[in-house]
């Protein structure tokens, strides 16, 4: 069980607003991901917008893994920043986990 | 012998026929049976050329009965029968043999077979053309008036669309007020108005008509006569007044799915129906806020008393549409007014079809999340100091299971069929298997029903949203005037008939006709039964049920079909 918390999403956003609401699902940015990372931004960023801060913080590797090529984001139908997004949870990550 | 003179068309129809029907061997077969006087085989009967021979044939050889053996009459019924008349042949001594759908397509891989087949079959097209007799259509005088049935927002269009192209309309409006659902909302999707404003302007303009007369609390008591002459009575506040008019729009609405007591907690105070949380946006002017709280979480679950495949009793199986759409428009309008206002959106599927679309965009980026479950594992509502705690599998992450707290509990709820026995008893147009009433053909067909003269639109025919009623409204209103305009319509006589000598009016027949054709009358001595020519549909339901054997009808008389079975039986040896 785990718990919504809407509120999480403001500690991730840094500056501009974090996007991944539009996202429909389509699952082309796995499809084209260099890493073969599945997971973005269908799961990891669903855990984020509904403040699985638990979910987030266990795939934290993952968030490290990603090249910030921008290949899914280039090819997302929904207009998802892909990459920005990913950069602010590494940025929220730095600060929770490593005390940057 | 037959003393009439029948013409005889075999249709090659490029092949389609004769690839597997040897049409010359059919024609050797039948040229010589009695009465016929031209056999011919032609490649295309359809073709303007084939169509001038016979006519031609019929003016020359003084033909009084014609059979093209060729495709489906739903194909080329009426161009034959065009052919008839330019002939100056009555149509109805046109007899249509299908040797293509029934015969040469069905049998491919048996031409010999296939072509004994077809000998049968024109054989007793003929033998049916040697009783044919000349029928008329029967025409009726129209009344340029129309009654529409509930003043909701289809009612009142149609009957300023009527108006407009100067047909006097009645409405009859069962409750005090007139405007129906949509008087009583605030902002609706996809024009973003305010639905009391439409109803206003509606009737402001409703009101400037003289050919318009709007009877509240009024309820239709009683109906009779037929397309384009009916004779109703409106029962006005325990008063009955007459009316005549030449057709009936019913645009009764919906009824909005009543949650049962406990349905995800509904019955608590904070779980709403979507119709009772439109009314709450309306209420508040700066905040959300609910019995004078503030709101600050707000979860909608989609598709309360829709698509239910429980298959019990009451139970709507249908998705009614427009919800999904009314929904994310009032999460906009809700994030209007309190933007930090966090809404979550419980749905099974989001059908935002077409432009609506875009209203699932504006929600999602003002922020509210979209959580899908499955039918299988609907959310679990609990409630928890002063609010309510949701518990449900999210599909998106396969299956995380989310415990949501919430201020606020909307039902996205269900448009379900308006029960209505008493004027559905009166009005007789059938329902669907959802409850709502029933249109001929969905797609070409779309406002007229069974009972000509008669016609649907708006919620009354199945879940719509207000735009979608109003398009149906004009639909009708179309269908209504194109009607009326003409003065007149003609009705096919193929229609039952009595055999006034051998009915003794046992009544049998009234049950029987799920159309109301049939009534008393007196002739000579005795009653006997009468068919009303302009409601009669010519089923044939109540032929068989007659004890006389007084009943038939024309076109397919008892006579014919046995004249049809003997020349097959004479064919077959």
């Amino acid at each position: 069980m785990a718990k919504v918390n809407p509120d999480f999403i403001k500690k991730v956003t840094a500056s501009k607003q974090f996007n991944a609401s539009e996202c429909m699902n389509c699952g082309v940015c796995g499809a084209v991901c260099p890493m073969e990372i599945e997971l973005l931004p269908r799961k990891l960023f669903r855990y984020a917008l509904l403040g699985l801060e638990d979910k987030v913080l266990e795939h934290t590797p993952v968030i490290y893994q990603c090249l910030l090529c921008k290949m899914c984001e280039a090819n997302c139908t929904a207009d998802v920043h892909i990459a920005e997004n990913v950069r602010f949870l590494r940025t929220y990550i730095s600060k929770k986990v490593y005390q940057l | 012998m037959s003393d009439r003179r029948i013409g005889v068309y075999i249709c090659y129809c490029g092949g389609n026929i004769s690839d597997y029907v040897d049409c010359d061997r059919v024609r050797d077969a039948i040229e010589h049976d009695e009465g016929v006087v031209v056999a011919k085989t032609t490649m295309f009967a359809c073709s303007d050329a084939a169509q001038q021979e016979i006519i031609d044939d019929i003016k020359e050889q003084k033909l009084d009965a014609m059979v093209v053996a060729s495709c489906s009459p739903t194909l080329h019924l009426f161009t034959f029968r065009g052919v008839a008349e330019r002939a100056k042949l009555n149509p109805y001594l046109y007899v249509q043999v299908n040797l293509r759908e029934q015969c040469s397509w069905a049998h491919t891989d048996v031409p010999a077979l296939a072509t004994d087949k077809a000998v049968y079959m024109v054989k007793a097209g003929i033998a049916k053309a040697r009783l044919t007799v000349p029928l008329d259509k029967t025409r009726i005088d129209t009344v340029p008036r129309s009654l529409v049935i509930g003043a909701g927002i289809s009612g009142l269009r149609a009957a300023l669309g009527l108006s407009d192209l100067g047909i006097s309309v009645f409405v009859a409006e069962k409750t005090e007020k007139i405007g129906g659902w949509v008087a009583d909302m605030g902002r609706m999707y996809p024009h973003d108005r305010r639905g009391n404003e439409l109803i206003a302007d509606l009737v402001e303009e409703v009101q400037k008509r003289d050919n318009i007369q709007i009877y509240t609390q009024a309820e239709l008591a009683e109906k009779s006569g037929s397309v384009g002459d009916f004779n109703v009575k409106l029962n006005v506040k325990c008063e009955l007044i007459p009316l005549n008019v030449g057709s009936i729009i019913v645009t009764t609405g919906f009824h909005s799915y009543q949650p049962a007591d406990g349905e995800f907690a509904y019955g608590a105070e904070g779980v709403l129906t979507l119709p009772e949380f439109k009314q709450l946006l309306d209420q508040c002017e700066d905040e959300l806020s609910y019995q004078g709280k503030a709101v600050s979480k707000v979860s909608y679950i989609y598709c309360v008393g829709s698509r239910d495949a429980s298959g019990a009793e009451g139970a709507n199986a249908y998705c009614s549409r427009y919800c999904c759409n009314a929904a994310m428009h009032a999460s906009s309008v809700a994030h209007d007014l309190s933007p930090k206002l966090h809404q979550f959106h419980l749905y099974r599927d989001t059908r935002s079809y077409g432009k609506y679309e875009l209203l699932y965009q504006k929600a999602r980026r003002q922020g509210a999340l979209f959580i899908k479950f499955n039918a299988d594992a609907p959310p679990q509502v609990e409630k928890s100091n002063g609010g309510f705690r949701i518990l449900v599998k999210d599909v998106l992450t396969y299956g995380e299971e989310l415990d949501i707290d919430s201020d606020l509990i909307v039902l996205v709820t269900a448009m379900e069929p308006r029960p209505n026995q008493a004027l559905n008893d009166i009005i007789k147009v059938p329902l669907g298997l959802d409850g709502f009433f029933k249109e001929i053909h969905p797609k070409l067909r779309p406002v007229e029903t069974v009972i000509d003269g008669v016609f649907i639109a708006g919620a009354a025919q199945a879940p719509r949203n207000s735009a979608e009623s109003v398009a149906s409204a004009l639909a009708a209103t179309a269908k209504s005037a194109a009607l009326l305009k003409k003065g007149y319509v003609e009705l096919e006589p193929l229609i039952a008939e009595v055999d006034p000598d051998a009915c003794s009016w046992c009544d049998q027949c009234v049950a029987s006709c799920p159309y109301s054709a049939i009534s008393k009358k007196n002739f000579g001595e005795k009653e006997i039964a009468e068919i009303n020519a302009a409601v009669c549909k010519g089923c044939g339901c109540c032929v068989p049920d007659c004890p006389q054997g007084a009943l038939g009808v024309k076109g397919y008389t008892d006579g014919q079909i046995k004249a049809m079975i003997d020349a097959m039986e004479v064919a077959n040896g």
